[in-house]
């Protein structure tokens, strides 16, 4: 049947192209695979060191099945987008993601709303770094072009929506709504113009307001080009392994770790970002279990790019460095795992959805988890013997130290956030049920955290500092003199910072000072020893921009003062609130500012709250207005409303605020507040007192039509009123008519008010007994002070933050230029 | 390795558990995570002047307690299907709750708009 308006050629080019992506991530694979485990083939290049020749056809295939899987993947993206786009809402997940009114650039955070988005996004990613391997790889290509299939394979699974026995494989982008299991066999299925008939179909659900938002178009695709990229890494210590050549893979495989580390920290950071501006839970980082799952796998990559220097300069920690590449893969599929699954859903802020997928995601995370190791443990013993073991002033050694601190902040972190998961599995209602009782997730997630992070954060700063100035083997007492202007500089400048701060913990000075040596070290290598050229500053900057984050993050969030203080007390363990009431058009303090509430306003979608700020005089009272600031609330009648802050920017510090409450409720409903509903039965001349301060008294009874029914002398119809006097005690008094009538056997009911006294009446029926009828009295609520509830927090020094992030992705990207454009030795010290 | 194991223990120790009211009332003063759901036939007031929001939930055995929350109202409170609260026990009067995390109605529940047509 051909339905009128419906797109179902597109749905089905978008069907074909999965499909197409699917098949040709097999023949990847396939013929990839073929070329490269032939006998013969499998131990790399040949004794003389030549590659071996490849199987031509083969390669060809394998080359040409990956073209059409990348043909696949841009056609998917391209049909999806075209149907948002054109708002073809017979698309569920047009329908789901996005509406008509949704802003233009906001068309691709509706793409990658959806689980399905996100996986396409991924694909997309690991098919444009594909091409780097097939351009780039050289004898390398076979093997880790057949692990990019065999990922690819089972990515795209994830979107093909396809049952097979009745079990679902995947879910599609393209399904149609008429086309959900839930409305299969429904009558309007079959209608031919459904689309026309059905009013849901003419606009879309929309997008979560909270994505709409600039960083929500930027964040999600880095961030998942950053996850795309621990895929290469992966795929070159697979390959690797498996061609016996456990050490070799690390050069090719060193600049994309770089450019991993770069673009994920980038990426995870934009995310906070976002949760800075547009999220109100106040702060960039929450330690929540979706930033945990993204942030994880970043230290783990971290830890091999820092490892894989020592495979390929000292030919050593082979073993523990394809640990950590193959790590930061799994824990990239695994933090997949963890945020769509729906596991999280009693400890994360985020939503998430079950697609029913959760069999195939466990079943594609332990494939890869158990295929690695089993990778590692049949082929850990091609690993050469290391001949001695470290010296303690060599780089090497400390670089391992380093990466095992490392691992315990990744340890500790999954582990937290694991919590629902081990919760299924071992918990009382788990898979194997070995706990008593459920653990939940630690109910001061900041103490919980930053217990553990704080003295890796000191213990990693530490390294940075010191670490790049030792040298390969050992290192002579001379070179290590050269660390001490830089400490003694940093222990000054710290150690005054500290004091100035005044820190409650000793722990947060502490790596104030070290985080401090950090930067300062790196730039005094960089200046000094390395030329500041740009070239060579790739390693020292990006040193730089983390020891920024971490002094950023430190000062921002351990000097981060809520200056909306209600100085009402509570209880000594309930902490006074920090939510401050303005009334409209009142001015109140706020130290250090004076707070004035001047009105609101709407401006489409939102309802801007006009905050000035105001110094504080001498005699502490208000002093000249400093400025303004609109926080907002996001009106959203299918999600909800949503608070956004709004934030005044210094270069040392941020003031942060936003509307905790408002009284969201129109003009008209404001004002029409009736309260105090009351009952009465009353009749002719009798008196009720009501609302304690009024004399009702019915005066009369009026009919004012009637009309029989001729043959049986019936009623047909009775208009009447009542007519009733209120009387106040203080004399004033009103008199009205209450309408009411009767059609038949239906009594209907008539209001009238009291205008000047303010009260409502309606009349409610009529009595059982006889000349008695049943009344309703309301009264006008007291006219409400307006007010708003505003929370206010000064972030200071969290400038020295993004400034960090920037640096870090500059030399990230620097040191990766440098890696690709070739082996010219950059001087050491 | 040592670091390692040690971290992992003081991550094991510091979980909490999912808890009661009657539980979380002989936990006092440690904190505790109760799950339950809002009782929508008692009042949920908020006090302006102390910006404390009061309600009453009900937790998974059916018991009932008053929880004060020095928070604003959270958007769509009232839709809200289970609540987790986070905080801690007064004795057996009320519970006083530091965090809370609501589970709304799936946005797909939409959609049984076209299955019912």
């Amino acid at each position: 049947m051909n339905f009128i308006g419906e797109h179902s050629l597109w749905a089905l080019a978008g069907r074909f192209f999965t499909y197409l992506a699917f098949t040709g991530a097999l023949g990847t694979a396939i013929f990839y695979g073929l070329n490269w485990l032939r006998p013969g083939a499998c131990s790399g290049p040949d004794e003389l060191g030549r590659p071996r020749p490849a199987h031509e056809p083969f390669l060809r295939a394998g080359r040409g099945a990956f073209a059409l899987h990348s043909i696949g993947v841009v056609g998917i993206l391209t049909v999806l987008l075209t149907a948002i786009l054109s708002h073809w809402f017979e698309f569920d997940y047009v329908w789901r993601h996005s509406s008509r009114d949704l802003p233009l650039e906001y068309v691709f955070s509706a793409l990658w709303e959806g689980q399905e988005g996100s996986f396409i996004i991924w694909i997309f990613w690991h098919a444009v770094l594909g091409w780097f391997l097939v351009r780039g790889a050289k004898t390398w290509e076979h093997g880790t072009m057949t692990v990019v299939g065999l990922v690819q394979l089972v990515l795209t699974s994830m979107i093909l929506g396809v049952y097979v026995f009745g079990i679902k494989i995947g879910s599609s982008p393209f399904v149609l709504i008429r086309e959900l299991p839930e409305n299969l066999g429904l009558p309007w299925t079959t209608i031919k113009d459904y689309m026309i008939r059905i009013p849901a179909f003419r606009d879309g659900q929309g997008l979560n307001p909270l994505l709409q938002n600039y960083w929500m178009v930027i964040h999600p695709p880095t961030l998942f080009l950053g996850f795309a990229a621990t895929l290469l890494p992966f795929a070159y210590a697979v390959a690797g392994w498996i061609e016996r050549r456990p050490l070799e893979w690390v050069t090719p495989a060193l600049p994309w770790a770089y450019f991993g580390v770069g673009v994920l920290g980038t990426g995870i950071l934009m995310g906070g970002a976002w949760a800075y501006e547009a999220l109100s839970f106040g702060g960039f980082w929450a330690w929540d279990p979706v930033e945990n799952a993204s942030l994880v796998p970043w230290i783990t990559l971290v830890a091999a790019a820092h490892l894989m220097f020592i495979v390929k300069k000292k030919k050593t920690s082979g073993g523990l460095t394809a640990i950590m590449v193959m790590l930061s893969f799994l824990l990239v599929l695994y933090s997949t795992f963890l945020t769509r699954s729906g596991v999280l859903g009693d400890s994360s802020v985020h939503s998430f959805v079950d697609l029913g997928l959760n069999g195939q995601l466990m079943l594609l995370l332990g494939l890869f988890s158990v295929g690695s190791l089993i990778l590692l443990l049949v082929r850990w013993r091609s690993l050469p013997r290391s001949s001695a073991d470290e010296a303690f002033s060599s780089r090497e050694f400390w670089l391992v130290i380093g990466s095992l601190v490392l691992l315990i902040s990744a340890v500790q972190i999954s582990f937290s956030t694991s919590i629902p998961v081990l919760n299924k599995l071992i918990g009382p209602d788990g898979l194997v049920p070995i706990l008593g009782e459920a653990m939940a997730p630690p109910t001061d997630v900041f103490r919980h955290y930053h217990s553990i992070q704080i003295p890796v954060a000191i213990v990693v700063s530490l390294f940075m500092a010191m670490v790049p100035f030792l040298r390969w083997d050992s290192t002579p007492n001379a070179l290590l003199k050269r660390i001490l202007p830089s400490l003694i500089a940093s222990l000054l400048l710290g150690g005054l910072a500290a004091w100035g701060l005044k820190f409650d913990q000793p722990m947060y000075s502490v790596l104030l000072i070290t985080g401090v040596f950090a930067a300062l070290s790196n730039l005094d290598l960089w200046l000094r020893y390395q030329g500041g050229g740009w070239r060579s500053g790739g390693q020292a900057l990006a040193h730089l921009g983390f020891a920024f984050i971490l002094l950023g993050a430190l000062i921002s969030n351990g000097k981060k003062e809520a200056i909306s203080q209600n100085p009402v007390f509570l209880h000594k363990d309930f902490p006074a609130n920090e939510h401050i009431l303005i009334p409209l058009g009142d001015t109140v303090s706020m130290h250090p500012y004076w707070v004035e509430w001047t009105g609101e306003r709407v401006e489409g979608h939102f309802q801007l709250f006009d905050v000035n700020f105001y110094g504080t005089a001498e005699d502490q009272s208000p002093g000249k207005k400093l400025f303004s600031l609109a926080p907002y609330i996001q009106m959203n009648p299918r999600m909800g409303n949503v608070r956004e802050p709004s934030t005044k920017h210094y270069w040392d510090r941020d003031v942060y605020t936003y509307v905790s409450f408002a009284d969201m409720r129109s003009p008209e409903e404001k004002a029409s507040g009736w309260a105090e509903e009351m009952d009465a039965t009353m009749g002719r001349g009798e008196e009720v007192f009501v609302f304690e301060e009024y004399m009702m008294r019915c005066d009369s009874i009026i009919v004012k039509s009637a009309q029989m029914i001729e043959e049986t002398g019936d009623l047909a119809t009775l208009d009447m009123a009542a007519k009733l006097t209120l009387k106040h005690m203080d004399g004033r008094n009103e008199t009205i008519e209450v309408p009411y009538g009767v059609r038949g056997n239906e009594a209907s009911s008539g209001e009238a008010e009291f205008v000047n006294l303010g009260v409502k009446v309606r009349f409610d029926g009529v009595s059982d007994e006889p000349g008695r009828f049943k009344m309703k009295f309301w009264r006008k609520a007291p006219e409400e002070q307006e007010f708003i509830l505003l929370q206010a927090f000064i972030f200071p020094y969290i400038n020295v933050l993004w400034l960090g992030v920037v640096l870090m992705a500059v030399g990230t990207a620097l040191a990766v230029a440098k890696r690709i454009a070739g082996p010219k030795p950059a001087p050491k010290p | 390795m040592a670091f390692l194991v040690g971290a992992l223990m003081v991550t094991i120790q510091d979980a909490s558990t999912y808890a009661t009211f009657e539980m979380a009332s002989k936990k006092t003063p440690e904190s505790v995570t109760v799950v339950g759901q809002l009782d929508l036939e008692e009042p949920i007031t908020f006090n302006t002047s102390t910006s404390m929001l009061r309600f009453t939930a009900v937790d998974k055995d059916g018991a009932r307690s008053i929880v004060y929350y020095n928070q604003p109202k959270p958007t769509d409170f009232e839709r809200s299907e289970e609540i987790t609260l986070t905080g801690l026990s007064s004795g057996d009067t009320a519970f006083f709750a530091q965090n809370i995390l609501m589970k709304c109605p799936s946005k797909y529940a939409d959609e049984a708009q076209f299955s019912s047509k």
